[in-house]
């Protein structure tokens, strides 16, 4: 199964909750935001990751410094709706995902 | 309709590899048998009365909530290609093009489902009024609660 990436997995976490609001004021560079936290830098950066692909977070390259800054037009309310929506939708693949499961137990246990 | 090239607003797109052969895909996809079992959300029970598959055929499907209510989708096949497409136009509010495409991947199948609103303001419109599905309230509560907590930008 596909990984999803939407806002309520973006900030389901503690720690990408707390990055958001780091970054909202400014954009921070992805070592000082590393530093903030008591991990390692791999696992901020999964966090960080994670935000991007939830286009939460927009990386820009300065120099040798990554600079991340926050995009919380993601957060507004009609994104959230068709997140909502769109997640029907997904639970429709899952009902079909699991139905086929359960069809293909019942006809293997059929040729027995 | 609106005449316009950038379908990005009103558009859904979703894709699942299922682990099984093309043609039990296919056939729990075209069978109404079959679509009653997994169509619509959890809580939810379907009548299929039509599921005409032809180009031109009729698919009628009720869905019965939870609440008692139900919910009429009334939808006209535009395509069927055998293991491979099928377009469907839904005619029922909301007014929306399906396409579901099935491709072989070895003992799996890839289903890439393409829903185009007719227009971005019956697509949010559906978006806002749709019941949030147990679950994902959850989710929605949470964030409330975080753009609650959230300061105003500058």
């Amino acid at each position: 199964m596909k990984a999803r990436r939407d806002v309520f997995q973006a900030i389901a976490d503690p720690t990408r909750r707390e990055i958001i609001n780091m970054i909202a004021p400014q954009s921070l560079n992805v070592n000082t935001i590393a530093e903030k936290f008591d991990m390692s830098r791999q696992a901020v950066s999964l966090h960080i990751q994670i935000l991007i692909d939830c286009g939460l977070i927009v990386v820009k390259q300065q120099g040798r410094d990554r600079f991340c800054e926050a995009k919380l037009d993601q957060l507004s309310e009609v994104s959230i709706w068709v997140d909502q929506y769109r997640q029907h939708w997904e639970s429709k693949l899952d009902n079909l995902e699991k139905y086929i499961e359960q069809l293909k137990k019942q006809r293997d246990e059929k040729h027995k | 309709m609106k005449n316009t090239n950038d379908t990005r607003d009103r558009e859904i797109f979703l894709s699942r590899t299922l682990n099984a052969p093309i043609a039990l895909v296919w056939e729990v996809w075209t069978q109404p048998g079959h679509i009653a079992n997994w169509w619509g959300p959890v809580g939810f029970t379907n009548t299929i009365s039509t599921m005409d598959m032809q180009v031109g055929g009729e698919w009628n499907l009720v869905m019965h909530g939870p609440d008692g209510k139900d919910y009429i989708n009334k939808s006209i096949f535009r395509e069927v290609i055998l293991h491979k497409k099928i377009v469907y136009e839904h005619i029922s509010y909301p007014r929306l093009v399906a396409t579901i495409e099935f491709a072989e991947q070895g003992d799996q199948t890839l289903i890439t489902w393409h829903m185009l609103f007719e227009s971005r303001e019956q697509f949010i419109e559906v978006a806002k009024a749709h019941k949030v599905v147990e679950g994902q309230k959850q989710n929605v509560e949470k964030l409330e609660a975080y753009l609650a907590g959230l300061s105003p930008r500058q």
